[in-house]
């Protein structure tokens, strides 16, 4: 009896560690596939990029797991877990990070990893030879001593990493910063600095290119992450194969296929049909219709995606918080997320993603019609009277390729807006004017804006990205908010060692940004995705790409 | 391609059929069009919403007709909370019928003011290049091919880009189609006036060359384009429709046809077809009332 | 004689199409947005810009600009001459073999809906011609003033209700084929082509099926100026002596009508050539609403994206090929029509 058991068991073990190693292979539908894999080329600034840069390369430096929440795991943004750097020291004297690399680790086509990539993929970043300077960017951010303005004149030795960066021996690499900032291991998990195979790369230069620029931007990235390209196609599909070696396990996926379908519609119908595993950006409502269905997961999480409307300080009547104030008390919150987001939505307290280190809840404004109504009449306008002269002013302006989304959105907020006598019409501009016109020009006079989600994952990041004085620093500040205060607050806690001091300054600034709505916060909306049911194991990360990795697939 | 038909249809002789048997349809088509010239003047107001405020019933489908009846009866004795929906509600909560009754000013408004400075620049041009024959005007002409092969689509977008989104910036990227029409219609005319006799006895008579264009010449080759133009306001109407709906025509929450159908054309696989159906159909039986308004007014310009 | 007239016309098209490549250039530099935000986005540091506008080649004076896509300055970039149309700014990659991979497309639809809109036109134009005033001549009468007057997006939407979501006949608006199935290799960028040089006739007959709808769509609307103009030429040629003639010689009416057809399509070529012309561009609206990625969906994302090189090349392709179209046309009507004077 035992005997006959005992043989059945192992064969049914047998059989399901047969099932497990069958081909695992999923289908992806999305907006776009990669335009070019490049962090210092024309597309890094594009989440569909920034997806293929993530599947195929990895970082120094990663989260650890946090909470699960419907499903997703989301990150602990306060636990740091080595990636391909195994562990690191950080002297507080010489502000020098020893970082011990991983060895062991390989790549597609047989690449090797040791300190020599590391070494090469800061030095491209330094060369800014490519069409956008991100990896620069956020070394600079970073303080990553050397990577300042300087290195974008002529001089070529400006260029050269010297002593910032050293390679001490084949597995250990010392980083140099210029000056305290909490901000260099949250650098190092970004997509911007995700590490090349220096012989592949090298291999790919041509005399006029050092960098192979062009070959990352049309044919491949090659690094050190879990899967490697198959075969890829602009503007159609990317395929990608895992990488048995990758050294944190065979991913379960073992192909991933990304189909490019523009129309969020046409990729519900798919998935619906049960023909695709996996689907990202779709509506609001198109993820409330597909919630029921058998056969499909919507998860959502709340993640860095939020909505505010933007406000130009330098655009009268924008300059009077009296009238600030009272559209901030005019915008039915409710009803946005209930119409608008179908419910995944909360109403947003605060300036920076409340996921955030170093978040403080200080925006406390209420949908009430009559006190917006006062607060107009004490801003000079009653009942709007005087703001017809201001209707160019009051055109709210949004991204026009995202009307399905954000349609219903600033449909509402006109109307809400036209109902306490404030003259608000519509302008829906294209992708490329708006980001002109939000962070070239800085003359958007008012907006709605979905697309902020600060890529380093701290408070003080966002601060000092969006409302530092344009004139010191703050690179988006896309309001032209300038506040003396604040600009002395902050580079003061910039390089502030002590993480508790530093919190507090950060809470009375989000104090005063609540108290001048430099931002009109209106909702932080659940980033969600839709797939199949055999799909488990969805991770969040802030650059809001997933990890094919991390998909574990059941037959 | 529906302003490409107007280069060659106008210039041969139509076929016309017996009088009486003409009548039905021009009757049609005089109505639909008197019916969209009063909802062009009246139609904002007499519609049950206010075309550009949202209610709260987003996407809600059109009554069933057995349904109509008794909600109309109840609408009237004022026992619903709110007016009825006949045509349902978009996704952004607009109800659609006040909005399909409100698109004719927009779209009508367009229309002619492209026509009336298309008309304006081919007539002229026209004149010019019919009568005064030599390198300058083969040069106008040249242009004018040049810009008829120019992709309309990409220009009007690009216009748009350049200006952003507005009915004027429509009316001009229309207007730079339709001149090219105007002006050979016309040309063609002129050239065959002015191979008649009163212009050279015009000459004789010691007119100048500029007092015989413009007195004895150009009155009578106004009549082609002005036919035409009755046919190209319907067209007017099909491409502004068009630009909408890629994205280079008026913006929301203006009612406007095309972009009624752009907005609800993502709703379509959802199997939600009343934002997309009941404008366009609007602007299906508009254009065909128009082209056959144009048709007949053709017809009685060849008898005549 | 005709050779001159033929030298003639070339040159005047060729200068054309010089002088729209100069003036389309200057007239998107007057866009107002700058095509360098689009790069800096993350980090708008009045350094990361000047990096960026290096990089796009707007650091150069206009004319500099111009003469480098020209050609006139190889060692600098390839141009005009060198026969290259320049790097798309967007995606990196060159702007002819973008526009190879999407021009296609749009010429595969829209020729079957040529195809398909003259086998329906010509014998329905031919029986009202040959019946005039008849029933049956009213009804085409009607319908060719209906159909050429529709708006062919909404038709699209139409069909794609009616046929794929009622009915289930017709496939997702997807695509050229369905995203599970990988595209053969690109030879001529044709997929139908493709598909059989591939020897995938499954794959052949799946585009021909996603091609269903959209091609009906467009053969609809083309089929009302057609059948107007079939008709309008036949009445005509009935009309004209050589008809009357061989009616009087006692000839079979079949042969007179195929005669006079043969005398009708003459007269008709210009009209082709314009709505081929038109439709390169105009087909953008049946391309969008089935996700059909030809030349006029990448015309407007170019547009959209203050993309100069790639908005460029498409107006100067497009553009290029109306021109040759007409002026063939031009060349076939001057050859046959004694009246046309070189």
């Amino acid at each position: 009896m035992k005997s006959i058991m005992s043989i059945t068991t192992s064969a049914l073990c047998a059989l399901s560690i047969a099932g497990a190693a069958s081909a695992q292979e999923i289908l992806i539908l999305a907006e776009d596939v990669p335009a070019g894999l490049n962090y210092d080329g024309p597309t890094a600034a594009i989440p569909s990029s920034q997806q293929g840069m993530v599947t195929l390369l990895e970082p120094l430096v990663g989260y650890a797991d946090g909470e699960v929440s419907d499903g997703v795991t989301l990150p602990d943004f306060n636990t740091f877990e080595g990636r391909l750097a195994e562990s690191w020291e950080f002297d507080e004297a010489s502000l020098t990070w020893t970082f011990k690399l991983r060895e062991g680790v390989t790549g597609c086509g047989g690449a090797t990893f040791n300190a020599d990539d590391v070494i090469y993929t800061f030095q491209r970043a330094k060369s800014v030879s490519g069409a956008a300077p991100i990896g620069w960017f956020l070394s600079n951010v970073a303080s990553i001593h050397g990577f300042g303005p300087e290195v974008f004149g002529d001089d070529a030795s400006a260029k050269e990493l010297g002593d910032s960066i050293v390679k001490i021996d084949d597995y250990t690499v010392q980083i140099k910063q210029g000056e305290p900032n909490a901000l260099l291991l949250p650098v190092l998990t970004i997509f911007g600095l995700l590490i090349f195979d220096k012989e592949t790369m090298e291999a790919n230069a041509t005399d006029s290119d050092p960098w192979s620029h062009d070959y990352v931007n049309n044919t491949n990235a090659p690094g050190f992450g879990a899967y490697c390209l198959e075969s890829w196609a602009k503007n159609e599909q990317i395929t990608y194969s895992s990488f048995e070696g990758y050294y944190r396990g065979a991913p379960d996926a073992t192909r991933v296929s990304v189909r490019r379908v523009p129309q969020s519609s046409n990729r519900l119908v798919v998935l619906r049909s049960g023909q695709a595993d996996l689907v990202t950006g779709l509506t609001p409502r198109e993820f409330n219709s597909i919630a029921e269905v058998d056969g499909v997961t919507v998860a959502g999480i709340t993640g860095n995606e939020n909505l505010f409307i933007h406000m130009n300080f330098d655009v009268a009547p924008f300059d009077n918080v009296n009238l600030r104030k009272a559209i901030s008390h005019a915008i039915p919150y409710d009803q946005i997320i209930a119409t608008g987001y179908f419910g995944q939505a909360t109403k947003w307290e605060g300036h920076v993603p409340s996921t955030y280190p170093g978040f403080t809840a200080s925006a406390g404004f209420s949908y009430d019609p009559e006190i917006a109504k006062t607060l107009l009449a004490e801003a000079g306008y009653p009942d709007g009277a005087g703001l017809e002269v201001f209707a160019d002013a009051f055109a709210l302006s949004y991204v026009a390729e995202k009307e399905s989304t954000l349609g219903p959105i600033v449909n509402v907020i006109q109307t809400a807006l036209r109902d306490v006598g404030i003259p608000a019409t519509l302008n829906p501009i294209p992708q490329t004017q708006y980001g002109d016109r939000q962070l070239v020009k800085r003359d958007l006079p008012f907006a709605v804006n979905d697309q902020e989600k600060p890529i380093g994952v701290d408070a003080g990041y966002a601060v000092q990205l969006f409302f530092v004085s344009p004139e010191k620093g703050g690179l988006n500040n896309m309001v032209n908010y300038r506040n003396d205060e604040l600009d002395t607050m902050w580079s003061g806690a910039r390089v502030e060692p002590d993480n508790a001091t530093r919190d507090a300054t950060l809470a009375k600034i989000q104090d005063m940004l609540a108290a001048d709505v430099v931002w009109l916060p209106v909702v932080e909306y659940r980033t969600q995705w839709a797939f199949s049911d055999k799909i488990t194991g969805l991770k969040w990360y802030p650059d809001n790409s997933i990890r094919y990795s991390d998909l574990q697939i059941d037959e | 391609m529906a302003a490409a038909t107007q280069e060659l249809m106008p210039e041969q002789a139509t076929y016309i059929p017996p009088a009486h048997r003409a009548d039905w349809l021009m009757r049609i088509g005089v109505s639909i069009v008197t019916l969209v010239i009063f909802l062009a003047i009246f139609g904002p107001y007499i519609g049950p919403y206010d075309p550009t405020r949202t209610t709260i019933r987003i996407a809600v489908p059109p009554p069933g007709f057995t349904e109509m009846p008794r909600l109309f009866w109840a609408w009237i004795d004022g026992t619903l909370d709110h007016p009825p929906h006949w045509m349902g509600t978009d996704a952004n909560g607009y109800d659609i019928f006040s909005r399909v009754i409100a698109a004719p000013r927009t779209d009508l408004k367009i229309a002619l003011l492209a026509n009336i400075l298309s008309l304006i620049a081919g007539i002229f041009f026209g004149l010019v290049a019919g009568y005064w024959r030599n390198w300058s005007t083969e040069l106008l002409i040249r242009v004018s091919d040049v810009l008829q092969s120019f992709p309309v689509f990409i220009m009007a977008m690009v216009l748009v880009a350049l200006a952003g989104r507005s009915a004027t910036n429509i009316i001009i990227a229309l207007a730079f189609v339709y001149t090219p029409i105007y002006l050979r219609l016309t040309r063609a005319e002129v050239l065959s006036q002015t191979s008649r006799g009163f212009v050279e006895a015009a000459r004789a008579m010691g007119n100048s060359e500029l007092s015989i264009a413009m007195r004895h010449v150009l009155p009578n080759s106004l009549t082609p384009a002005l036919i035409q133009s009755s046919v190209t306001i319907g067209f007017a109407i099909l491409l502004t429709a068009g630009l909408s709906f890629v994205g280079a025509g008026v913006r929301p929450p203006t009612p406007e046809w095309g972009l009624m159908i752009s907005t609800g054309a993502n709703q379509i696989v959802l199997g939600e077809w009343w934002p997309s159906v009941f404008p366009g159909l609007a602007i299906s039986l508009t254009v065909f009332g128009f082209a056959v308004l144009g048709n007949a007014l053709e017809r009685r310009y060849e008898r005549g | 004689m005709l050779l001159r007239y033929i030298t003639r016309r070339t040159l005047i098209g060729f200068v054309q199409l010089f002088c729209l490549v100069i003036a389309v250039f200057f007239l998107i530099r007057l866009l107002p947005a700058d095509p360098v935000s689009r790069l800096v986005g993350l980090n708008s540091s009045p350094e990361a810009y000047e990096q960026a506008a290096r990089q796009l080649g707007l650091h150069r004076s206009l004319f500099d600009q111009l003469g480098i896509y020209l050609g006139l300055n190889p060692e600098i970039a390839q141009g005009l001459l060198q026969g290259s149309l320049g790097t798309s700014w967007a995606t990196g990659s060159s702007v002819g073999s973008e526009i190879t991979t999407f021009l296609p497309v749009t010429l595969q639809l829209i020729t079957l809906a040529f195809i398909l809109a003259f086998v329906i036109s010509i014998p329905v134009g031919m029986l009202g011609a040959l019946n005039p005033g008849k029933a049956a001549d009213k009804g085409i009468f009607v319908y060719s003033l209906f159909a050429g007057s529709q708006p062919e997006f909404w038709w699209g939407l139409l069909f794609v209700y009616v046929f794929y979501f009622q009915l289930g006949w017709a496939p997702a608006p997807l695509g050229q084929l369905s995203p599970m199935t990988f595209p053969p290799e690109p030879v001529t960028g044709f997929m139908l082509i493709d598909t059989l040089i591939a020897g995938e006739p499954a794959k052949f007959f799946e585009a021909l099926h996603h091609l269903m709808m959209p091609v009906i769509t467009l053969a609809f609307i083309l089929s009302g100026p057609i059948i107007k103009m079939v008709r309008q030429n036949m009445v005509r040629a009935l009309q004209s002596d050589f008809v009357l003639y061989a009616n009087l010689i006692g000839l079979p009416g079949k042969r007179v009508a195929r005669y006079a057809l043969r005398a009708a399509m003459g007269p008709s070529m210009t009209l082709i050539g314009i709505l081929y012309g038109f439709m390169l561009s105009g087909a953008v609206l049946v391309e969008s609403v089935f996700s059909l990625g030809g030349i006029g969906q990448y015309a407007i994302r170019s547009v959209l994206a203050f993309d100069y090189p790639a908005i460029q090349g498409v107006v100067l392709v497009i553009t290029a090929i109306s021109l040759i179209v007409y002026l063939a046309l031009d060349l076939i009507h001057a050859a046959i029509d004694p009246r046309i004077a070189y």
